[in-house]
C-alpha cells in the first residue's frame, strides 16, 4: 500500500491488451471527468505504457503485465468500465485534491 | 441514413454492418458473427476472428449496460486490413459469462480513427436512457444518432 497526493497525478494511464476497446472507452470518461483538474488521461496497450505516467488503470487481468512495464508506477486493477469502485474512489480524490491509498 | 451522419462514421460504420435483429446460440456464437460481419466489411483477415476469441478467453469485452465489445488481442492487430466498426443486435440477449449482452460493437482498428465514436458510446453507455434506446434500436439511423460523435470530443 503507498499513499498517493491526488494533486500529484498529471498523467494518467488507462491500460488494456491492444489499446482499442475498453481502455479508450474509460480513457474518454476520465478525460471529460478530470479536464478542469489539468490531468492528461490517455489509453495505452499494457506492453507499451510510458514511464512517465503518474497512475496507471489497469482491466484486472492484465495489472501485472502493466506493473512489468512501469515497475515504478503505481497501478490500480479495475472490473468494471461503468462505475468501477476503485476507480471512482481515486477519481474523486484527485477533483478534490485528496490523497488516496493504492 | 440521415443526412446529418458526417462521412467519418459513415466510412468507419457502414449501413451494411448495422445488423439490428441477430440471434445467437452463446457468446462464441456471438463473437463469430461479430468477426463475420468485420471480414465482409474488408475490415480484417479471418485469423483476426481468433484473436477476438482469444481476448475474451483472458479478459471479457462486457462493458456494462447490455453491451460488449468485441476486439482482438494487440498480436491480432496484424490482421487488421482497415478500421471498421460493426453493430450487432440480440434481441433475445446472449448470456455473456452471466450477463445479458443484448448490443455487440466489434471493432477491428490498426489507428485512432474510432476512437471518437467510442468515446460517444462511453457517453452512450453513461446515459441510462440512452442505454436502453441503444439496446431497443431498430433500424440503423436510431444508431447512428446515438454513436454520432460530440463535436466537443476530439
Amino acid at each position: 500500500m503507498a499513499t498517493i497526493d491526488g494533486t500529484s497525478i498529471k498523467k494518467l494511464i488507462v491500460a488494456c491488451d491492444a489499446g482499442m476497446g475498453s481502455s479508450v472507452m474509460l480513457a474518454s470518461t476520465l478525460k471529460k471527468q478530470l479536464a478542469k483538474n489539468g490531468v492528461t488521461v490517455e489509453h495505452s496497450p499494457v506492453a507499451s505504457i510510458p514511464s512517465d505516467a503518474d497512475l496507471v488503470f489497469s482491466l484486472a487481468g492484465l495489472a501485472e503485465r502493466a506493473r512489468h512495464t512501469v515497475p515504478d508506477v503505481p497501478v490500480v486493477p479495475f472490473q468494471l468500465f461503468l462505475g468501477d469502485p476503485a476507480v471512482a474512489k481515486i477519481v474523486k480524490a484527485i477533483q478534490n485534491g485528496e490523497s488516496f491509498e493504492v | 441514413m440521415s443526412d446529418e451522419t458526417g462521412p467519418a462514421l459513415a466510412a468507419l460504420l457502414a449501413e451494411s454492418s448495422i445488423r439490428l435483429a441477430e440471434t445467437a446460440s452463446d457468446k462464441e456464437d456471438a463473437i463469430r458473427q461479430v468477426g463475420a460481419a468485420l471480414l465482409e466489411a474488408d475490415a480484417i483477415d479471418a485469423s483476426y476472428i481468433d484473436a477476438m476469441l482469444e481476448r475474451e478467453r483472458s479478459v471479457s469485452t462486457f462493458v456494462g449496460e447490455g453491451v460488449a465489445i468485441p476486439h482482438g488481442t494487440l498480436a491480432g492487430k496484424d490482421s487488421v486490413k482497415n478500421d471498421a466498426l460493426v453493430v450487432l443486435r440480440f434481441p433475445d440477449g446472449v448470456d455473456w459469462d452471466g450477463n445479458d449482452v443484448r448490443v455487440c460493437v466489434g471493432i477491428a482498428a490498426r489507428g485512432n480513427g474510432h476512437i471518437a465514436l467510442l468515446s460517444q458510446l462511453a457517453t452512450v453507455l453513461l446515459d441510462p436512457d440512452r442505454a436502453a434506446a441503444l439496446r431497443a434500436a431498430t433500424t440503423s439511423d436510431e444508431v447512428y444518432e446515438l454513436l454520432k460523435p460530440d463535436p466537443e470530443d476530439e
